[in-house]
């Protein structure tokens, strides 16, 4: 009874609504990293929820959801390397903390 | 293109108006610091075109159409702007007198220039020089013979300034520059309005009656009016003809080759080339005449009075290009262009020969030389007596044909000013001339005082010669090297008169009807004599008092020997106009107007940047905060605004 496209939207929603709140409340660089990636999975969930009950072409969701996979991984990468970098420099993660290019 | 590089014709032209900046380019580049090998390279990129060009007059001799060889540069429904090679009598006449000369020049600079630190540079300049000027003759549009042109503007600044160390070199080398370039403005308009209006610059468009159509008379009057700027610049022409003068401070050979015998008649080439052009335009011709008749008595009356045997040819040259512009003004075509031949010949033999004096002596001042001695120097001095009577126009030789060619065509005029002014011309020339002449050939008594008191005057001026160093004082006698071009040209000016009936059939394909006129033949050769008869009263007679029959009227010669203020009129008119006004205005202008605008926009951005920078709070999340928060405004816009 739960399987249809709002129930997946509403998750959707949900997983963006608490990723957002982890980029612009946490301190830790780690914690905003991972919730860019419940941001990043919210919007796999969408794709895959039009595709599965809007578009009859199976694959298109998919293809996209793996390309999203993919730049994830890139992201995180980056994203770690530069947070190691802020750490080796200034000795702490904190958000506020990076603020050399305070005008 | 491709096809017509089978085409021997098209191959020599190219050939030769490649080969000269092919050599400037190598001696500049690699051999500049030796001699040996600099001149060898000159000389055969010189020597080739000699032979392409006499080969090229030779098989065309008698050509009754003229052979384009076009490079479509620019095309399209209202432009039309060619780059190529137009060979018809006129240009393949001047092709031959270029070649000629600058070969010529060239070999007799090897014992003029011997020695100079400079040597290698000196015959790279020639190449450049020889480059730009074969390919303005043959150019077969306007656009590029204006950059010829500009070419060979560069080339004379460059070898005026030739010895570059000396102030008052460099400054006559800019002075030559500024001033021509001051001609070549309004040069460079007359070409824009052809363009504009009637939008093709091939030269034998511009020459076809297509021109009257597509212009009304006030338009090809302004366009030619504004080209005539131009060839006043280069030929020297009142009110701007006082660089040619200052220009003389270049080596000698520079002096006979591009400010005597082709450079300088450019300008007078130009209008021979697109003639039917001028021909249009009533009012312009009569413009260039009155121009021509004041340049030509102007500069006699200075010639009159100058002691440096340069300056006196110099304004010799400035004289005689007056003289053409007359005679094509008048409306002869071949008069003009048949005393720009003879005059090539004859002009170049006089500086060659005064370089060789001026060699020899390691002076400019003609008296000095007069005293120590000039007419032992035998060949030197029977040539440059030949060129001088074919200057003054005494028969047979090439002058006397050309400019009573000249003076024909001033009879026919209704106003008879023009002639007499023209015959007041050729006595002046005749006195002048032969001032210097007898001067040298019979130096009487009072010569060795006014030579010991110039120089005098020249060593407490500390000017010792021209720059040249005479370190080799003992070693005399003159080599062969430079006696061989004055033999040529020297033949040249025996012989070019007799070809006259000859060149007339070729230039303008009709055999021209001479009806001799006795009385203009008998003024002419009356006005020469009379000219020549003066100069020995007054230097070279027994009894000559060796001065000149100015110096009854004291004020009228210090009048020439000023050379009528022009050189005072235009230090005038500069400090007045152009620093007083408009450079003072300029630098107002530059100052507050442009300078003050960028600073403005420069202080406005630093001043933003510096306010906006408080808007960069290192807050992280606040600003992703508002970006959320904006977009999710806009989304709400798009989704629901509607």
């Amino acid at each position: 009874m739960y399987n249809n496209l709002q129930t997946f939207l509403l998750l959707a929603a949900l997983l963006f609504a608490i990723g957002l709140y982890g980029v612009l409340a946490r301190r830790s660089l780690i914690a905003v990293l991972i919730s860019v990636e419940l941001m990043l999975n919210a919007a796999s969930i969408n794709f895959m929820a039009f595709n599965r009950f809007l578009i009859p072409e199976p694959a298109v969701g998919q293809i996209i959801t793996l390309f999203i996979m993919a730049v994830a991984a890139a992201e995180a990468a980056i994203a770690l390397s530069i947070i190691i970098a802020v750490y080796r420099k200034l000795k702490s993660i904190n958000v506020e903390h990076v603020n050399e290019l305070r005008g | 293109m491709a096809m017509q590089f089978s085409d021997t014709t098209f191959l020599a032209c190219l050939v030769t108006s490649i080969l000269p900046i092919l050599s400037f380019g190598l001696i500049m580049i690699f051999t500049r610091e030796n001699p040996k090998l600099s001149l060898a390279i000159s000389l055969t990129a010189s020597t080739i075109p000699l032979i392409l060009a006499w080969g090229l007059l030779y098989k065309y001799w008698g050509i009754q159409e003229p052979l384009v060889y076009n490079l479509r540069w620019l095309y399209s429904d209202i432009v039309k702007i060619p780059f190529g090679f137009l060979l018809d009598p006129t240009s393949l006449l001047m092709l031959t007198i270029v070649a000629t000369v600058s070969w010529l020049v060239q070999v007799y600079s090897i014992g003029y220039m011997g020695g100079d630190p400079g040597f290698g540079r000196f015959y790279a300049f020639l190449s450049l020089f020889a480059f730009s000027m074969l390919t303005l003759s043959i150019s077969s549009g306007l656009l590029q013979l204006y950059i010829c042109w500009e070419l060979v503007g560069l080339a004379s600044y460059l070898l005026i300034g030739f010895w570059y160390e000396k102030f008052s070199a460099s400054e006559a080398g800019k002075k030559a520059f500024v001033v021509t370039r001051f001609g070549d403005v309004g040069f460079f308009m007359g070409l824009a309005f052809l363009t504009i209006y009637y939008g093709n610059l091939e030269i034998q468009q511009v020459n076809s009656a297509a021109v009257a159509q597509a212009m009304p008379a006030w338009l090809i009057t302004t366009a030619a009016l504004l080209i005539f700027c131009g060839v006043m610049g280069k030929s020297a022409q009142f009110p701007i003809h006082v660089w040619l003068p200052d220009a003389m401070e270049g080596p000698t050979p520079v002096s006979a080759l591009l400010h005597s015998a082709t450079m300088v008649a450019a300008g007078v080439y130009l209008i021979a080339r697109i003639y039917p052009f001028f021909s249009a335009s009533p009012e312009a011709m009569t413009v260039a005449l009155a121009i021509g008749t004041i340049t030509l008595l102007l500069s006699s009356t200075i010639g009159m009075v100058a002691s440096d045997i340069k300056q006196v040819w110099a304004y010799s040259t400035v004289s005689q290009l007056g003289f053409m512009i007359m005679g094509l003004a008048a409306g002869s075509f071949f008069a003009g262009y048949y005393h720009l031949t003879t005059h090539a010949a004859f002009k170049a033999l006089l500086f060659l020969c005064s370089g060789v004096f001026i060699h020899h002596f390691g002076t400019n001042d003609f008296f000095i030389m007069a005293a120590n001695g000039a007419r032992k120097l035998k060949i030197p001095m029977v040539t440059i007596t030949i060129a001088a009577l074919a200057l003054a126009g005494i028969f047979p030789l090439a002058g006397f044909f050309s400019k009573e060619g000249i003076l024909g065509a001033l009879a026919h005029l209704d106003n008879k000013i023009w002639l007499f002014a023209g015959l007041f011309g050729a006595f002046l020339t005749a006195y002048y001339s032969f001032r210097v002449i007898f001067v040298m050939l019979f130096p009487r008594e009072p010569i060795f005082q006014i030579a010991a008191a110039h120089s005098h005057a020249e060593e407490a001026h500390g000017s010792h010669g021209h720059g040249h160093g005479h370190e080799h004082e003992e070693e005399h006698g003159v080599p062969w090297v430079m006696n061989l071009p004055l033999l040529i040209l020297a033949f040249f000016t025996l012989t070019l008169g007799f070809l006259q009936g000859a060149l007339e059939q070729f230039l303008t394909g009709h055999a021209g009807h001479h009806e001799i006129s006795i009385p203009l033949l008998v003024s002419a050769v009356g006005a020469a004599l009379a000219g020549i008869g003066l100069a020995w009263l007054d230097w070279g007679a027994k009894n000559a008092k060796c001065v000149g029959f100015l110096s009854r009227v004291p004020a009228l010669e210090n009048f020439f020997i000023q050379k009528w203020y022009m050189d005072h009129f235009w230090r005038w008119f500069l400090n007045t106009f152009i620093y007083g006004l408009f450079s003072k205005w300029f630098t107002y202008n530059d100052r507050r107007v442009v300078d003050g605008g960028v600073d403005a926009v420069a202080f406005s951005t630093v001043g933003s940047g510096r306010y906006l920078s408080r808007y960069q709070t290192a807050l992280l999340q606040v600003n992703l905060l508002f970006m959320v928060l904006v977009m999710a405004g806009v989304g709400l816009y798009l989704v629901m605004g509607r």
